[in-house]
C-alpha cells in the first residue's frame, strides 16, 4: 500500500485502488495521479475494504478478479452501507463477457472498465464518476 | 424300576441311564423308608440302653439307702443298750423284776420286735410287751445268752412269737442279757414302702453275710426269711440274673454291709423295659406320621409335576392330541402349568411359521418353474455363463435355435468361442475389467455354427447358478430399425462429444484471453501515457520497465499456453533415449539456484539405474518445480530435490519449506490458470501453466505426479514419477551422444537406413553410464552437451575403453585448430560442423569406418 499525500489534505478527494497486480496499480495511479486527489493502494479485495472503511474515499477503483475478496463483493458492501452512499465506484476488469459489465451493474458500479484499457478514457470515467 | 434310556440323545457319549421322575420318587420313598426304620431301631435301643441304665442307678441308690437305714438301727439300738446293760442298777432290775419297765418302739427299718431281759438260764426278767413267766426258762441254751459280748444273730425263730427274728443281745455281766428280738418279716416290706415300687418295682432282699441265708424279703417275706438260696451272689455293679422266684431282675448292691448282712435291691427289668418300650413306641409313632406325611406329600407333588408333565410329553410327543393347557388341566403346579401355556404358545408360533414357509416355498415352487418356463421357451437366445472359466452352464432352446450348435455342443464351449476372432481382443478388455450388475452392450458380432456372424445386442446381469458367479445373458439381434437407431445415436454421441470439446475451447480461449488482459493492459496503458503525457526521464524509465516485464510475461504466457495445446493434443513429440536423472536433476538446479540464496540440496544417490524419459521435457519439469520451490519461497527457506527408486519407477521429489498449500487447493494445483487464493503470494507472478505442463508432460511418459503440503506456511513437497529404461535394452553399434533430439533423430534414422543399430544419449553422463554397460561399437558426439562436455566425455572414453572405438564430432562449436588437433590426437575420425546434409554425412562416416576396422579384424584373425 502506498499513501501519497499532498499537503492541503483536507480539500482533497481520496481515492482508492484495488486491483493485485502491482503494474495495474501502478498504471492507475500514474493515469489519475493529480494535486486533486489522494490515491490510496490495496492488493487485495479484503484490504480494499479496509481502505474503504478507513479513508471513506470518494471514489474506489475495484479490480473485479483478486484473491480474498472480489471486487465485486467489495463493491456490494460498499452498496449495503447507507453511509458509503456517495462513494463512486468504478470496475475495471479482464473479463469481456457482457454478463460480467450487467452484474457489475446491477450491483451499482458507476463505471466499467475492460481492460486494456485507454488511461485517457479511464481519467475520463473518474472525473465523470467524481462530478455526479 | 423302569429306566429310560434314550440312546438318540446320548448318542456318542459314555451311556449314563436317564431316570424317569417317577423311578426319583420310588427310590426317594425307598431312602426314606430305610431312614425311617433305621431311627426306630436306633431310638428303641437308646431307650432301652438308658431304662437299663436308669434302673441300675435306681437299685444303687436304693441299696445304699437300706444299708444305711439298717446299720442306722442297729447303732440305735447299740447306743441305748450298751450303756444300759452294764449299768449296775442292773442288778437290781434283775433281783427284783417288778422295777423292769421295757418299752419297744419302732427303731428303723425294724417295725417290730420285743426286748427281753434274760437270766443265764433263759428265763425272762421283763420283757417290753408284757410281763413274761418270769421262771419259765423260755430261751434256755440259745447261744446268744452266754455270749461275753454283744452279738446279732440271725435268723432265729423267736420261741415266745413263733416269728423269724434278729435277736440283738447284749451281756449284762453276772445276771444274763438284755436281748433285742426284731422280727425280720417287715424289714424289707419297710425298706420297700420307703423308696415305694415305682416304675421299677424294686425287691428289697437281705441276706447273710455269705449270702446263703435270706434275712428278709420285701417280696413274701414269711415264705423266703431263713430260707437257704445257695449262693445268691451279686457284684456291687448292677447286673441282670434272676430273683428267687425267678424273674429277671437289674441287681444293685450296697457298698458296706450293715452288722454283715448283704442288702441287694432289685428292679424288674420286664418292668424297666416296658418304659423303655412305651418311649420307643411313641418315638416310632412320630416317625410312622412322619412318613406317611412325607409320603403324602410326595404323592400330591407327584400327582401336580410328574403326572402333568408325564401328560405334557406325550403331548408334545404327540401321541396324545389336544392342547397341552387342557392335558395338564388344573391339577398341574404353576411351573407346569405354565410350560404348558408356553408350549401351546410355541406351537401356535411354530405351526403358524410352517404355514408361511410352506405358502412360501410352493411360491417359489411356483416362480422357480414360471422363471424356468420364462427362461427356456423365451423367444429370444438366452444363457448363463460361469464368470470365470467363461463356459456356457445353460442355453436355451432359442439360442440352439439360432445358432445352430446343439445344447452338448454349447456347454463344451466357452463363450469366447462364438465370437470372431478379430473381436476377441475387445472382448476380452471387456470381460477383464469388472461388469456392473446390469450391463447392456453391443453391438457384437456373434459366430453361428455355419460360419456365418450376426450383430446382437447383449444384455447381461450377474447371478449365481448352482454355486457358480455367473451371467445370465439375453442376446437379441439386431434388427434393421435398431442398427439405424445405433448409428444414431453414435453419430450423436459424436455430435456431443465435438460439443463438448468446442465448449472446452471456447472456455479455454476466454480464460487465455483474460489471462492476457492484464500484461496487455498494462502494456497498452504504459505506451498511451508515454504517448499522450510528457513524463519524467525517471517515470519514463519506470513505465518501460513495467511495459517489458508484462510483454515478457505475455509471451511466456503464449509460449507456455502453445506448449499445453501442443502435449494434450500430441502434437509434441516425445522422443524416449535412457537417460541418466542425477546429471539432469543437476543441470535443472544449475539453472535455478541462486548463488546469493540458500543453496539448494541435492539427494540423488550416485548409482540410480537410467531412466527412459524424454529430456528437454523431463528437464522442464524439473525445472518448473525448482524455480516454483523458490518462488514460494519468498524467505529464502532450504529446497531438497532428491530421486529414489520406488517400485520399478524413479520418483524424483522437490521439497521446499515456503508457503505450502491449504489442503483443499491441493487437488487443483495442476489445473490451468489455478491460484492459490491467499494474500501471502499477492506479488508471486506466473503463466499459471507451468504445473498442468507438468503433469502432461509426466503423464505422457506413464508416471504420476503429485504434491503434498502441510497447510499454509508448512511448505510442499512435489514428487513425480518416471519409468526405467530397460537393463536389457540393447546399446547397439552406434551411440549418439547429442542433446539436440531432432538432429539425433536424424542420425539415427540415417544409421538405420545402413543397416546400423543406434543408442541415443541425450548427454555425457548416460552415454558414459550406456558405454559402462555395453560398449558401443562406435559414436557419434557433439561437443556442446548439457552438463559434461564432449571433450571431457571423449577422454575418458580413451581411459576406459581404449582408442580402437571410431569417434565423430559432429559439433556447431567454433573450433580453432588447436581444439581440433587435440581432437584429432584423441583418435576422432572426423570432425563435422552441423548443417544440412551432415547426419547423413556422419553415418556414413561411422559405417566406413566400422567396415574397415571388421576387415582388419578378419585379416588379423584369419
Amino acid at each position: 500500500m502506498r499513501i501519497r499525500t499532498p499537503a492541503a489534505l483536507q480539500v482533497l478527494r481520496t481515492v482508492v485502488i484495488a486491483d493485485d497486480e502491482s503494474s495495474m496499480r501502478l498504471l492507475v495511479h500514474a493515469t489519475i495521479e493529480s494535486d486533486d486527489y489522494c490515491v490510496v493502494e490495496a492488493a487485495d479485495g479484503a484490504e480494499a475494504w479496509a481502505m474503504v472503511q478507513k479513508h471513506r474515499p470518494a471514489l474506489v477503483l475495484l479490480d473485479v478478479q483478486m484473491p480474498g475478496r472480489s471486487g465485486l463483493e467489495v463493491l456490494r458492501l460498499i452498496k449495503a452501507d447507507p453511509t458509503f452512499a456517495a462513494t463512486r465506484v468504478i470496475l475495471l476488469t479482464a473479463k469481456a463477457q457482457e454478463t460480467d459489465i450487467e452484474s457489475g451493474l446491477i450491483a451499482g458500479a458507476d463505471f466499467y472498465l475492460t481492460k486494456p484499457f485507454s488511461p485517457l478514457d479511464l481519467l475520463t470515467r473518474v472525473e465523470e464518476a467524481l462530478q455526479l | 424300576m423302569a429306566l429310560e434310556h434314550d440312546g438318540r440323545e446320548r448318542r456318542g457319549r459314555p451311556a449314563r441311564q436317564a431316570w424317569s421322575l417317577r423311578n426319583y420318587m420310588s427310590l426317594f420313598m425307598v431312602v426314606l423308608l430305610g431312614v425311617a426304620g433305621l431311627a426306630a431301631f436306633a431310638v428303641r435301643s437308646l431307650a432301652e440302653m438308658d431304662a437299663r441304665h436308669s434302673a441300675g442307678e435306681d437299685v444303687s441308690f436304693a441299696s445304699q439307702r437300706a444299708a444305711q437305714q439298717l446299720q442306722a438301727g442297729f447303732d440305735q439300738i447299740a447306743a441305748v443298750s450298751g450303756p444300759l446293760a452294764s449299768d449296775p442298777s442292773m442288778a437290781i432290775v434283775f433281783a427284783d423284776p417288778s422295777k423292769c419297765h421295757f418299752g419297744y418302739a419302732p427303731i428303723g427299718a425294724f417295725a417290730t420286735g420285743h426286748i427281753d431281759l434274760v437270766r443265764f438260764d433263759g428265763s425272762v426278767v421283763c420283757s417290753s410287751p408284757k410281763s413274761p413267766d418270769t421262771t419259765s426258762p423260755t430261751y434256755e441254751g440259745q447261744a446268744w445268752l452266754v455270749t461275753p459280748q454283744p452279738v446279732v444273730v440271725a435268723p432265729i425263730k423267736d420261741p415266745v412269737t413263733g416269728n423269724q427274728v434278729v435277736v440283738v443281745s447284749y451281756p449284762v455281766p453276772g445276771h444274763g442279757a438284755l436281748a433285742w428280738f426284731l422280727d425280720l418279716a417287715p424289714i424289707g416290706p419297710k425298706l420297700a414302702s420307703e423308696f415305694g415300687s415305682g416304675v421299677h418295682q424294686l425287691e428289697f432282699l437281705v441276706t447273710s453275710g455269705d449270702g446263703r441265708t435270706v434275712v428278709s424279703r420285701s417280696i413274701d417275706p414269711a415264705r423266703w426269711i431263713g430260707r437257704n438260696v445257695s449262693g445268691f451272689v451279686s457284684g456291687s455293679a448292677p447286673a441282670s440274673q434272676p430273683d428267687l422266684n425267678g424273674t429277671q431282675r437289674i441287681y444293685g448292691r450296697s457298698t458296706f454291709d450293715p452288722v454283715g448282712w448283704r442288702v441287694y435291691v432289685g428292679a424288674d427289668e420286664a418292668a424297666a423295659l416296658s418304659v423303655a418300650d412305651q418311649l420307643s413306641n411313641r418315638s416310632l409313632a412320630i416317625i410312622v406320621v412322619g412318613v406317611g406325611l412325607m409320603l403324602l406329600v410326595t404323592s400330591i407333588v407327584y400327582r401336580r409335576i410328574a403326572e402333568p408333565v408325564r401328560r405334557l410329553s406325550l403331548v408334545m410327543r404327540g401321541s396324545t392330541a389336544g392342547d397341552a393347557v387342557k392335558a395338564v388341566g388344573t391339577t398341574g403346579a404353576t411351573e407346569v402349568t405354565n410350560l404348558a401355556r408356553d408350549f401351546d404358545r410355541l406351537m401356535a408360533t411354530v405351526k403358524h411359521e410352517l404355514a408361511d414357509r410352506l405358502t412360501r416355498e410352493q411360491k417359489a415352487l411356483v416362480s422357480e418353474r414360471n422363471y424356468r418356463l420364462l427362461f427356456e421357451s423365451h423367444p429370444q437366445a438366452m444363457w448363463l455363463y460361469d464368470v470365470h472359466t467363461l463356459r456356457f452352464l445353460k442355453v436355451n432352446d432359442a439360442a440352439i435355435d439360432r445358432y445352430g450348435y446343439s445344447r452338448e455342443e454349447f456347454l463344451a464351449m466357452t463363450i469366447k468361442d462364438i465370437r470372431p476372432p478379430q473381436d476377441l481382443p475387445k472382448f476380452l478388455e471387456l470381460i477383464a475389467t469388472p461388469q456392473p450388475q446390469l450391463d447392456k452392450t453391443g453391438p457384437w458380432r456373434h459366430r453361428l455354427k455355419d460360419g456365418s456372424t450376426v450383430q446382437v445386442l447383449i444384455t447381461s446381469h450377474s447371478t449365481t447358478f448352482d454355486e457358480h458367479e455367473a451371467r445370465l445373458v439375453l442376446a437379441e439381434d439386431l434388427t434393421e430399425s435398431q442398427q439405424l437407431e445405433l448409428e444414431l445415436q453414435q453419430s450423436q454421441a459424436r455430435v456431443e462429444a465435438n460439443a463438448e470439446l468446442s465448449k472446452a475451447k471456447d472456455e479455454m480461449v476466454s480464460m487465455v484471453s483474460h489471462e492476457m488482459r492484464t500484461p496487455l493492459a498494462s502494456i497498452v496503458g504504459f505506451a498511451e501515457l508515454l504517448v499522450t503525457r510528457k513524463v519524467t526521464p525517471d517515470q519514463r524509465a519506470e513505465y518501460l520497465g513495467v511495459m517489458l516485464q508484462e510483454g515478457r510475461r505475455l509471451t511466456a504466457l503464449i509460449n507456455d499456453f502453445l506448449d499445453l495445446r501442443r502435449i494434450e493434443g500430441g502434437q509434441l513429440t516425445m522422443r524416449f533415449a535412457p537417460a541418466d536423472i542425477k546429471a539432469l536433476i543437476k543441470r535443472g538446479v544449475a539453472l535455478i539456484a541462486d548463488p546469493e540464496g540458500v543453496p539448494i540440496q541435492l539427494r540423488v544417490p550416485s548409482n540410480m539405474p537410467l531412466v527412459r524419459i524424454d529430456g528437454d521435457s523431463i528437464f522442464r519439469v524439473v525445472a518448473n518445480l525448482l524455480s516454483n520451490a523458490r518462488k514460494y519461497s519468498p524467505d529464502g527457506g532450504e529446497i531438497v530435490v532428491g530421486a529414489a527408486v520406488v517400485a520399478d519407477m524413479v520418483e524424483v521429489y522437490v521439497q521446499d519449506q515456503g508457503l505450502g498449500i491449504p489442503a483443499d487447493a491441493l487437488s487443483h494445483v495442476f489445473r490451468r490458470f489455478f491460484r492459490v487464493d491467499n494474500p501471502d503470494r499477492i506479488g508471486i507472478k506466473g503463466t499459471g501453466l507451468g504445473l498442468a505442463i507438468c503433469k502432461n508432460i509426466v503423464e505422457a511418459h506413464g508416471g504420476t505426479i503429485g504434491v503434498e503440503s502441510d497447510g499454509l506456511g508448512k511448505g510442499a513437497r512435489f514428487h513425480f514419477t518416471l519409468p526405467l529404461a530397460r537393463e536389457t535394452a540393447r546399446t547397439g553399434d552406434v551411440l549418439v551422444v547429442e542433446d539436440d533430439s531432432g538432429f539425433a533423430h536424424l542420425l539415427q534414422a540415417e544409421l538405420t537406413g545402413l543397416g546400423l543399430s543406434s543408442t541415443w544419449a541425450a548427454d555425457a553422463e548416460t552415454a558414459e553410464r550406456l558405454m559402462m554397460r555395453k560398449i558401443a561399437r562406435a559414436v557419434v558426439l557433439d561437443l556442446l552437451l548439457p552438463g559434461l562436455q564432449g571433450e571431457a566425455f571423449l577422454d575418458r572414453l580413451r581411459i576406459e575403453h581404449g582408442a580402437g572405438i571410431p569417434v565423430v564430432v559432429v559439433t556447431q562449436k567454433d573450433l580453432d585448430p588447436a581444439e581440433s588437433l587435440v581432437l584429432y590426437k584423441a583418435g576422432v575420425t572426423a570432425i563435422l560442423r552441423k548443417g544440412p546434409g551432415m547426419a547423413e554425412t556422419a553415418a556414413r562416416m561411422i559405417a566406413k569406418s566400422l567396415t574397415a576396422e571388421s576387415q582388419a579384424a578378419e585379416l588379423a584373425t584369419g
